[in-house]
């Protein structure tokens, strides 16, 4: 007589999870604006808004100009004066042009005027390679990790995209929420229910014994390929997507490193003053001296060529050889 | 004016605090536009923003506490000079980057469109904001979508030390909003009377329904960028500034319409003495913030 257990979850692509944050937050809050180039009919460079301007009108689903720096602004000024903006950066290379307003007043309001003010824009952008070359492919989150007031999130899966994007438009102040272009593609499951994920904890995606890597976004994929490799090895790792990068969640990562006695940090976008040495340093302040290392791209901009590409940003195999010496372990024979 | 013109002095002996951007000669294009705006409305300055606070209302005391640093003050001490602030007299705030608050004004100004909500945001910057890039991305942004905003460019002639004409090819500046269909207009920003119905008939038409409007108030700075800057300007050049004083002009036309004599300007002079010196002893005896305020408000 038991039927069949009812589904939780449902299957969507990145692009179907965002859309469904956003819309399901528009709809719950009319405070809530979307600004960006091609938001409207276009539905965004990745379909991602698709419909929004149909459901919610031009008065809340705006095209803007390319004028990042005022988009931004604007984004701050409504924020400060009470609406939630969210605001699309369509590459994250291009938020450097709205610098300006996102750090020097977004992420300083709240502290300036004693608590009185403040600035909850967000900052929708996408990082990474895929083809579109130096100016268009760069990895620059780390940039924002050291900016206080301001919070920075970036999802691997359609289902923290989902519930990252919903917390960061109920935060109390500004957050960047970083996308991939990579992950476009890539589906996964998704609660049926309507759901908030916490900014500022990290997620266990495997469970190992002898490393713990921490990487984030769609390295989080490869790392696992990577994991899947080395466990033919006999070499278990525990991979750990951060998810928020500011605030890090330090205990979920300290105490794993606590049990594997290794660190493994590995990136997209440039390991000098990257999020694993961040990581790194936050976990020895937290548990003393580790073994650890660091996994980035090439010191040299991302070419569209795709060798060089390919060249320059971190796979799993190389991400395999990070932890066999981390370890201390052969080279496998091929 | 008078009360700007003499907290700015107070606040000028007061080096214990660092240093401080002051407007003496700018007087009148703060109190002409803030007589204009009502409660409804919204002003944002750049970082010279004492004049237009207090001519906004902002309570002399809470002001002078917050530029000497003391808890009391309208942040709290936190934000100091360059970032005052005090949403509930409609000083919605300073903003010390230069050019930096142009956008913002126009997000508020947004909030504003979009909530149907009454009210012109007016965003007060000066010359040396005029060649950032912010303000022809706002100018542009602003006039596709009709923001109820007012662009008031305070020509002060200098940027730091640079003038206007050296950096600055737009003559007057306010042609540059022509090409983006905005009513835009220069005035004496001297005069209180002129820069006074300007900012009216520039508020009608935005209040009307018709979409930003740009102001330029050709005005000048008496004294060096702050408190501790060089004045490179000659001594013979400056009495010749000194001399169109926007308060002397203001009240000579009010003596010669017979509205004010030597008694009563006398009695105003000691009515802002006292509120001056209110406003001093409330801001010294208020205490600093605590070290451990460091961290709070920082989310």
């Amino acid at each position: 007589m038991s039927g069949e257990a009812k589904a939780t979850t449902e299957r969507m692509f990145f692009r179907q999870a965002i859309r469904r944050a956003v819309a399901e937050e528009m709809r719950r809050n009319p405070a809530v604006i979307l600004l960006g180039q091609d938001v409207g009919a276009f539905g965004g460079s990745y379909r991602e808004f698709d419909g929004l301007l149909a459901e919610f009108g031009a008065a809340r689903v705006r095209d803007t100009p390319v004028a990042e720096a005022a988009m931004v602004g604007i984004g701050a000024g409504a924020a400060a004066a009470g609406l939630r903006p969210l605001v699309s950066i369509t590459y994250m290379d291009f938020l450097m042009l709205g610098l300006d307003p996102l750090v020097n007043y977004a992420a300083k309001l709240c502290y300036k005027t004693g608590g009185r003010m403040t600035a909850p824009v967000v900052i929708k952008t996408t990082a990474g390679a895929k083809g579109q070359g130096v100016a268009h492919s760069q990895c620059l989150e780390a940039w924002l990790m050291g900016i206080p007031g301001l919070k920075v999130v970036a999802p691997s899966t359609p289902a923290d995209a989902y519930g990252l994007l919903k917390a960061a438009l109920r935060e109390k102040g500004p957050v960047v929420y970083v996308d991939h272009k990579r992950l476009f593609p890539t589906a996964g499951e998704a609660p049926l229910a309507e759901s908030v994920s916490p900014i500022g904890v990290a997620e266990i995606r495997r469970h190992g014994r002898d490393v713990t890597i921490a990487t984030h976004a769609y390295m989080t994929s490869i790392v696992l390929k990577a994991a899947d490799d080395l466990a033919r090895e006999g070499v278990s790792c525990e991979v750990i997507d951060l998810r928020s990068l500011a605030p890090l969640d330090v205990a979920t990562i300290s105490a794993s490193v606590r049990r594997t006695g290794r660190l493994l940090t590995v990136e997209e976008g440039q390991a000098t003053c990257g999020v694993g040495v961040e990581v790194a340093a936050r976990v020895r302040e937290s548990i003393g001296a580790i073994s650890s290392a660091r996994l980035g791209a090439l010191a040299a901009p991302v070419s569209s060529n795709p060798v060089l590409e390919a060249a320059c940003i971190p796979d799993a195999a190389r991400v395999a050889t990070a932890v066999r010496a981390l370890c201390g372990r052969a080279v496998p024979d091929r | 004016m008078m009360l700007i013109r003499r907290f700015e002095e107070a606040l000028a002996r007061r080096p214990d605090h660092g240093f401080q951007l002051l407007s003496s000669g700018e007087e009148a294009v703060a109190v002409g536009l803030c007589s204009a705006l009502t409660a409804e409305d919204e002003l944002l300055t750049g970082g010279r923003s004492i004049g237009p606070a207090l001519a906004r209302g902002v309570d002399p005391g809470r002001l002078m506490a917050e530029l000497l640093g003391r808890s009391t003050g309208t942040n709290s001490g936190k934000g100091g000079r360059g970032h005052l602030a005090d949403r509930t007299s409609g000083f919605f705030g300073a903003h010390a980057v230069v050019g930096g608050n142009i956008s913002i004004a126009a997000g508020v100004a947004l909030a504003h469109q979009t909530r149907s909500e009454p009210g012109v945001v007016v965003v007060l910057f000066g010359d040396g904001a005029f060649g950032a890039g912010a303000l022809h991305e706002t100018l542009n942004i602003a006039a596709t979508w009709r923001l109820p905003m007012l662009f008031a460019c305070n020509n002060n002639q200098l940027s730091v030390s640079t003038a206007r004409d050296v950096v600055l090819a737009p003559r007057p500046l306010s042609s540059l909003a022509l090409a983006y269909g905005m009513p835009s207009h220069t005035v004496d920003g001297m005069t209180l009377d002129t820069v006074t119905a300007a900012a009216q008939e520039a508020l009608d038409g935005i209040r009307a329904g018709g979409g930003p409007a740009f102001l330029e108030f050709e005005s000048l700075r008496f004294a060096s960028h702050s408190t501790n800057a060089r004045e490179t300007r000659p001594a013979a050049a400056l009495a010749v500034i000194r001399a169109r004083c926007p308060i002397q002009q203001f009240a000579t036309a009010l003596t010669d319409q017979g509205v004010l004599d030597a008694d009563a300007r006398a009695q105003l002079e000691h009515e802002v003495d006292a509120r001056v010196a209110a406003a001093v002893a409330f801001a010294d005896a208020s205490p600093f913030p605590t070290p451990d305020e460091a961290l709070t408000d920082v989310w």
